[in-house]
């Protein structure tokens, strides 16, 4: 019996460990965002001078304006595609198609859509961001969504039609607000993936930048700064926020 | 009289109802052909370029495989070389680590506690890499956390130098990259394992280590495929990890291809793309063959598709 409990001990350490792993590299940039030079006091300068940056405030309206219609335009389509696997009668063909976009490395991705839309003469903006954002953040919405509709008894539908509802009343007044919330999460892991995407983008943004590319670009050109660390320490906290958010929308969906 | 209006209208209601169907089929198809026009016909084109003559800074049709002999002959194939290593080195690693976490997870902890827990390891993937990647930079320097607790504790008397800017510094970059993504399909897996399949192992007598590796191991064999496939393709054409933490002059496949799209050589990008991405599909049919990809899905696959 004790040396279970050792054993199992030992595991949770492991585990631990692991995890200490993946968030260690979330602390430096707050710590280099705040300090004015090594040894010196604290300060909130760079995050003052973020601001006064004409290139990275373009970049962050383009993020928010990509980050929202990719919110807005994925979470439909996963739904359409999850709906497609348990009525298209292919549902292994329908999961690979919608799955695929996850496993094209993001350089490939990036390269083959930027040169069709080249070909295609289509200029790149923030419509072409957001469609390869789109493109990326699918099938993980597709996943959430397919989770939250495995839960659902469409036995429900079968009473609805029972009822004299057609597809459309059935699906509008007895699926959708059971699954209201699974939509919901995947639109904010949507924007979450959106925001935080740079090889796609790099690839198809052209004159354009987000904040992730104005990263990736001045690291290029000129190294990382505190300024950059500045940015990249609200990136951080952003994101964990909206974690939190599609969290508390997840949890408070599936409590009901 | 009656019977004749009825199957009019028996007649028009089936056409409405088959146009309906239809219009509902193409709408469900929707997402399916946006990937297909956004992902298929692009890929088909990258195909089609990697075998075409360059023309100034562009493209001409035609037909030739110098791109590939480029790719195979030159400095290029240490590259390829490299990165066939590399990221056979990284999957291997990253299963090492994650299937323990996964299998622990699955099979010792409550359910809801090993979603909470798993969830913990989902969070730091969902900030960018690139800046989670930047902070290795730091963590691995000299004169940075780790090489000054390696001298604190008497491991070193000297910072160790190859932490960063080598081999090391890349792998453990894709690790923290790729990890989560491997975990995931493996608990995913075993969690679909239904228990009384291991109670009958146990009943029939197996001790536990012969229950693993006759009746668990194979069971997860679609996750393990599923994580290899992410860490092996992910690594494999990974461009941002080895420009941060390579240093100068490291070049795997995907900073490779970036490379070749700076000089403006669309051909010779595509053709080393098009290997990546055949490296994928290959993967991709060997897993469709061999297991049904809604294994992956665990507990979903139990709702009825």
């Amino acid at each position: 019996m004790r040396v279970r409990r050792t054993s199992r001990a030992a595991t949770w350490g492991y585990v631990g460990l692991a995890l200490l792993f993946l968030y260690m590299p979330l602390l430096p940039p707050l710590g280099f965002s705040v300090t004015a030079r090594p040894g010196d006091g604290l300060t909130l300068r760079w995050y003052r001078e973020l601001g006064s940056n004409p290139l990275l405030v373009g970049g962050i309206e383009n993020s928010l304006l990509v980050a929202l219609v990719v919110g807005l335009v994925t979470p439909p389509l996963a739904l359409l595609a999850a709906m497609a696997v348990r009525e298209l009668g292919v549902p292994r063909l329908v999961v690979l198609v919608v799955l695929l976009p996850l496993f094209i490395p993001g350089v490939s991705l990036g390269l083959a859509t930027a040169v069709f839309f080249r070909a295609l003469d289509i200029t790149p903006s923030v419509w072409t961001i957001a469609a390869v954002h789109a493109l990326w953040a699918l099938p993980f919405a597709f996943l959430v969504i397919l989770a939250v509709m495995a839960t659902f008894d469409p036995v429900y539908l079968e009473a609805a039609y029972v009822q004299g509802a057609n597809r459309w009343r059935a699906f509008v007044d007895v699926e959708l607000p059971m699954i209201r919330h699974g939509i919901t999460g995947a639109g904010i892991f949507a924007v979450i993936l959106s925001f935080n995407e740079t090889v796609r983008t790099a690839l198809v943004q052209g004159a354009l930048n987000t904040v992730q590319t104005y990263i990736w670009a001045t690291f290029l050109q000129v190294g990382l700064s505190p300024t950059l660390h500045a940015l990249m320490s609200l990136l951080i906290v952003l994101t964990l926020a909206l974690v939190s958010v599609l969290l508390i929308v997840t949890s408070r969906g599936a409590a009901r | 009289m009656g019977a004749f209006q009825g199957s009019i209208a028996g007649a028009l209601s089936s056409r409405a109802r088959r146009l309906r169907r239809l219009g509902r089929r193409a709408l469900l198809a929707l997402p399916l052909l946006f990937v297909a026009g956004l992902l298929f016909v692009p890929l088909g084109q990258m195909f089609l370029w990697s075998v075409w003559e360059r023309a100034g800074f562009w493209v001409r049709p035609g037909f030739t495989l110098a791109w590939y002999r480029t790719f195979v002959t030159g400095a290029r194939l240490t590259v390829l070389e490299r990165s066939l290593v590399v990221a056979a080195g990284v999957t291997v690693l990253g299963l090492l680590l994650a299937y323990p976490i996964a299998y622990f997870l699955a099979r010792h902890v409550r359910r809801e506690f090993s979603r909470a827990i798993l969830l913990l390891f989902t969070v730091p993937f969902l900030v960018n890499y690139i800046i989670r990647t930047f902070s290795w930079v730091y963590l691995l320097s000299r004169t940075g956390p780790i090489n000054r607790a390696l001298v604190a504790l008497g491991i070193t008397d000297r910072a160790v130098d190859w932490l960063l800017f080598s081999d090391f510094a890349v792998c453990l970059g894709l690790l923290s990259s790729y990890m989560p993504f491997m975990i995931y399909p493996l608990w995913a897996a075993l969690e679909g394992i239904e228990q009384p399949v291991i109670e009958a192992s146990w009943l029939l007598g197996a001790p536990p280590p012969r229950t693993f590796f006759s009746v668990t191991l194979p069971l997860s064999m679609p996750g393990v495929f599923a994580a290899v496939t992410f860490g092996f393709v992910g690594s494999f054409g990974e461009g941002a990890v080895p420009i941060i933490l390579g240093g100068v002059g490291y070049q795997l496949m995907g900073n490779t291809i970036t490379s070749a799209l700076d000089v403006l050589n669309y051909p010779l990008a595509a053709a080393m793309s098009s290997v990546v991405v055949m490296a994928m599909l290959l993967f991709l049919v060997a897993w469709y063959l061999a297991f049904d990809l809604r294994a992956v899905l665990g507990k979903i696959a139990h709702w009825r598709f």
